[in-house]
């Protein structure tokens, strides 16, 4: 089964984020694959080994950083890549302009399945999935827990998250699937695999190069953080009784949740 | 027949020679010469030479083994003959020194007795063995006969009595003690036969000096009703009995663990002799152009890997010691070197072809049980904790626990395979330089008020003061960087931090087996210490002081490294802190070892030298102290994995604390002071026990720490905050 794998990078959970104009600090930030991502490229390498056959290949949007990410996912034992390394489109781009280059980078490819992870974790906006089928003229599959296909490739039977529970559903192949926590445990890179993804080709392609002039729907006006967490407040005294009752008005007075 | 004639003396095979041509001395001469080429065949027959030929045929790099080579000889004799490692535990030694130096003393009488009745005799016709020179050898050879003989039966207590659960009980183990307790008994029975013979009679020459052979005297009572006939008979065949009992034992070392009297000393000889901790180097260039990384098959083994199963006799003095197996996990240095040797033995066997040669076989073609689940199982993989007990207790040198460092880096950077637990470390160490995956930005916030000057913003400083992560991102020991900050500042000590400059040790990843990780981590302190002509290091944790002081040797960087417990002791000693405050509720104090602060780097006395200058509670050792002390379950990375295999070793290492009678355990390391913190709490020890870092404990002295001068319970000094 051939399958693509299109993953961003995104800056490290941890890592200190500035906010500057409507967009955020770049400088001193720790760049990872956005984490379910990385149960899209799992995913897309365990079908492959299951079935023996067939290759993964991960596209990416961003600039040359990307790189880094696309280099993970090759040596987590992805086969080759192409990188969309065009900052000017990648700084303007929204969710539509992004599924738009994908799509067009995509369009080139043999794929049996598209993985992507259900959202990234920096701008949230879990879009690029949908619109991406959409544009491909392909079913979407989104919150994906478990996947199977079907021995001659036709269909795949899959798991999806819901509210509260899980459907599972049957779509024709080829399709665009997200991928949800849960879904596989995604493997650490071996040595030999990193190794090896220093070697491996990426098709490195610019917005002009794909013939994608989409321009981005949304426009980014501000971002803001959110306000910095208030110390703990300790409610002093020894009558229990007292204390709960200062609790409930603190509760309902104050934070107005009760 | 030797009749020097002289009177006070004995013959020389007495009663065992006829008249005329000495048949039964040639004969003798014959079986000794037989012994000899048993001893060889029995040599193949168990497989030596098989196992030799893939010791030789090893792949793996090796260090130097025989530089300093008269040191290295004058080190095993000493060992050897003084017995340095074994009376490290008392018993064991004693009786081990009983049986060995009965073995030499009777082996050097045999000798004299050798050279003057078969070569000096019959090539000189000189007697020396005459005299006063014989009246002592006699008394020499009973003595050490006796102590022999203690020594056997000590060891047959322990064996049939005491019955430790970490000793071996195979096979030859039944065998072995009576075997040579029946060769000491049938010498000395022979020996009182003849005196019965000879010696008894008042007209005797040798009769004034009978009690020179005290035990052949003694046992020769019991034969003081025999006829000289029966006594005669019974003698010659005693004798021979005797005889043949030892040329048997010569045969029986092929073929058991008593090879140990060989391949030990040897062993000795080639030990490591760097204060390195014993964990193979993998130079930089290997990630360039290596294919395999760790072991998992034979060929990458260093020969000596492989030489080291050969001096293990089994005595099980690393499993006695293995924090892993005193709490139920299936671990067993002493049978992870025994499974190496099996596996080996496989896998030589299999690589002979018909015609005997020997050949590398490629690993496909192997079919025989793998090295990693059939031989070591991945829990005992895992369940290390590095701390070095069991190298530090053989008394062969043997390297038990690196060996499965090897066996960890080949799971972790060929196979990624390792506990699902540690993928968050590694993703942590990665993005974040450190374990906790707490945000590298936030890595000197710990400092903040305190005004500790920043490496960046002074330029240079006498000291660097490494944090670490635990210092940096843990907030039990957040406290601990705080009071050292303090102190250092008190004491006038000229230090700076590198605030989020600094990285991640590696010694977690380094000792999980993820080498790649660490030496990335490494290289990138390096850079930046190189960056500030940093010289001196002060870590506050034992982890970052070994690697940083041994390890990073081997990436290009040379620092003086110093653990902070070092430095405090030196400024109490130099009256650059003043100790002026005794710290109330402290009550009787033990001080935990940390593994990587004692074992691996011998500091035993200024943790305790500082907590003697504290004045403020009698310093008491638990069971296991120094060398001998308990890990606390943190090492080798076990820190970031789940302990779901047996009971827990932080919470017997507390027992053990609670054991000794004190309120109050000192630790001067962040994991040992988490596992312990952790002991108390899980075994709801509270009221007893109260837990605290050596710095903390000085900075309240020095009247540094503005909160309490108590040192109570923490939960109630939070509560009090």
């Amino acid at each position: 089964m051939n399958t693509v794998v299109c993953i961003k990078q995104v800056p490290d959970t941890e890592t200190l984020i500035k906010v500057q104009g409507a967009g955020i600090v770049t400088e001193g930030i720790k760049w990872v694959m956005n984490p379910y991502d990385e149960f899209a490229v799992e995913e897309a390498l365990q079908q492959k080994e299951k079935m023996k056959a067939g290759a993964v290949t991960i596209v990416s949007l961003g600039p040359d950083r990307a790189i880094e990410a696309i280099r993970t996912g090759l040596a987590m034992g992805a086969d080759t890549a192409v990188h969309i390394n065009d900052a000017a489109y990648y700084d303007k781009a929204d969710p539509y302009a992004t599924a738009a280059a994908l799509a067009a980078a995509v369009k080139g490819l043999q794929y049996d399945a598209i993985f992507l992870g259900k959202q990234a974790i920096d701008d949230d906006a879990a879009q690029v999935p949908a619109i991406l089928a959409e544009m491909l003229g392909i079913p979407a599959v989104t919150m994906v827990v478990k996947f199977e296909v079907a021995a001659d490739k036709s269909t795949a039977t899959v798991t999806r998250e819901i509210e509260g529970g899980q459907a599972v559903v049957e779509v024709p192949l080829p399709a665009v699937f997200s991928a949800q926590k849960g879904l596989n445990e995604p493997r650490y890179a071996s040595l030999p695999g990193i190794m090896k993804a220093k070697k491996k080709p990426v098709d490195v392609k610019t917005a002009a190069d794909l013939g994608v002039s989409e321009g981005p729907k949304t426009v980014v006006k501000e971002m803001t953080l959110p306000p910095a967490r208030q110390a703990g407040k300790v409610i002093a005294g020894d009558d229990a009784a007292a204390k709960a009752k200062e609790l409930a008005r603190i509760l309902h007075e104050e934070v107005k949740i009760v | 027949m030797h009749g020097s004639g002289a009177e006070i003396s004995r013959e020389v095979f007495w009663n065992i020679l006829g008249p005329g041509f000495p048949t039964e001395q040639v004969l003798l001469y014959v079986l000794v010469v037989i012994a000899f080429l048993l001893f060889f065949h029995g040599l193949a027959k168990s497989g030596f030479f098989t196992r030799m030929k893939a010791v030789t045929s090893a792949q793996g790099p090796d260090v130097e083994r025989v530089n300093n080579a008269w040191d290295r000889f004058w080190y095993m004799v000493v060992d050897v003959f003084g017995h340095r490692k074994i009376l490290r535990e008392p018993y064991q030694g004693v009786f081990h020194l009983f049986i060995f130096w009965g073995f030499i003393a009777l082996a050097i009488t045999t000798a004299i007795v050798f050279l003057q009745a078969d070569v000096i005799w019959p090539i000189w016709h000189v007697w020396f063995m005459e005299g006063n020179f014989y009246l002592g050898l006699s008394l020499f050879a009973d003595v050490f006969g006796l102590v022999a003989i203690v020594g056997i039966l000590m060891a047959m207590a322990r064996r049939y009595f005491m019955k430790p659960t970490w000793l071996d009980e195979k096979g030859e183990d039944k065998v072995i003690l009576w075997f040579i307790l029946a060769i000491l008994v049938t010498g000395f029975v022979v020996e009182a036969l003849r005196i019965q013979a000879t010696e008894t009679d008042p007209a005797s020459p040798m009769n004034p000096y009978i009690w020179f052979s005290p035990v052949g005297r003694t046992v020769a009572f019991l034969f003081s009703g025999m006829s000289m006939d029966a006594l005669r008979d019974t003698h010659v065949v005693l004798w021979w009995t005797h005889v043949l009992g030892a040329l048997g034992f010569i045969v029986f070392i092929a073929y058991s663990k008593l090879l140990h009297i060989v391949m030990t000393p040897v062993n000795i000889f080639l030990r490591p002799d760097t204060p390195q901790p014993p964990i193979k180097v993998m130079p930089p260039e290997m990630f360039e152009n290596a294919e395999t990384f760790g072991i998992h098959n034979l060929e990458e083994y260093s020969w000596k890997d492989l030489f080291d199963t050969e001096a293990c006799m089994r005595c099980g003095r690393c499993v006695e010691v293995c924090p892993a197996f005193n709490t139920d996990k299936p671990l067993m240095p002493r049978d992870v070197i025994q499974n190496i040797r099996t596996y080996m033995e496989n896998k030589a066997k299999f690589a002979l072809d018909a015609d005997g040669n020997y050949r590398i076989i490629p690993d496909e073609e192997y079919t025989g049980p793998a090295l990693i689940g059939d031989g070591i199982e991945k829990d005992t993989i895992w369940a290390c904790t590095t701390c070095m007990a069991c190298v530090e207790a053989c008394p062969a040198y043997i390297l038990q626990f690196p060996k499965l460092i090897d066996l960890r880096r080949y799971l972790v950077m060929m196979e990624s395979d390792f506990p699902a637990e540690v993928m968050d470390v590694f993703k942590g160490m990665e993005n974040n330089s450190n374990p906790w995956s707490i945000g590298a930005h936030t890595r000197a916030d710990w400092a903040k008020g305190l005004d500790v000057p920043l490496l960046s913003e002074k330029g240079e400083a006498e000291y660097l003061f490494y944090v670490g992560c635990a210092g940096a991102f843990d907030d039990l020991n957040k406290k601990v960087a705080v009071s050292l900050a303090k102190i250092f500042k008190a004491a006038g000590l000229d230090f700076a931090i590198l605030g989020t400059e600094e990285g991640c040790c590696g010694d977690s990843a380094k000792k999980i087996g993820n080498e790649y990780v660490y030496q990335a981590l490494a290289m990138a302190n390096i850079e930046t210490f190189k960056a500030y002509n940093v010289n001196k290091i002060i870590t506050m944790c034992p982890h970052g002081y070994t690697v940083l002081k041994h390890d990073y040797k081997d990436l290009g960087g040379n620092f003086q490294v110093f653990h902070y417990t070092e430095i405090l002791d030196k400024l109490i000693k130099q009256g650059k802190i003043t100790l002026k405050q005794p710290i109330e509720n402290l009550g009787t104090i033990t001080y935990h070892d940390s593994c990587y602060l004692g074992r691996y780097n011998k500091i035993y006395d200024q943790p305790r030298d500082i907590l003697k200058a504290l004045k403020s509670g009698r310093l008491v050792e638990m069971k296991s102290n120094h060398a001998k002390s308990f890990c606390c379950g943190a090492g080798g990375g076990r820190m970031w994995m789940e302990e779901d295999l047996g009971t827990r070793i932080n919470q017997k290492r507390t027992q053990e604390a609670e054991a000794s009678g004190a309120k109050t355990i000192c630790t001067a390391c962040p994991f040992c002071y988490t596992m312990l913190s952790d002991g108390i709490k899980e075994l709801e020890l509270s009221e007893k026990l109260q837990a605290f870092d050596i710095a903390q404990l000085v900075a309240k002295a020095a009247g540094l720490d503005q909160n309490t001068n108590k040192a109570g319970n923490e939960d109630e000094q939070e509560a009090a905050n």
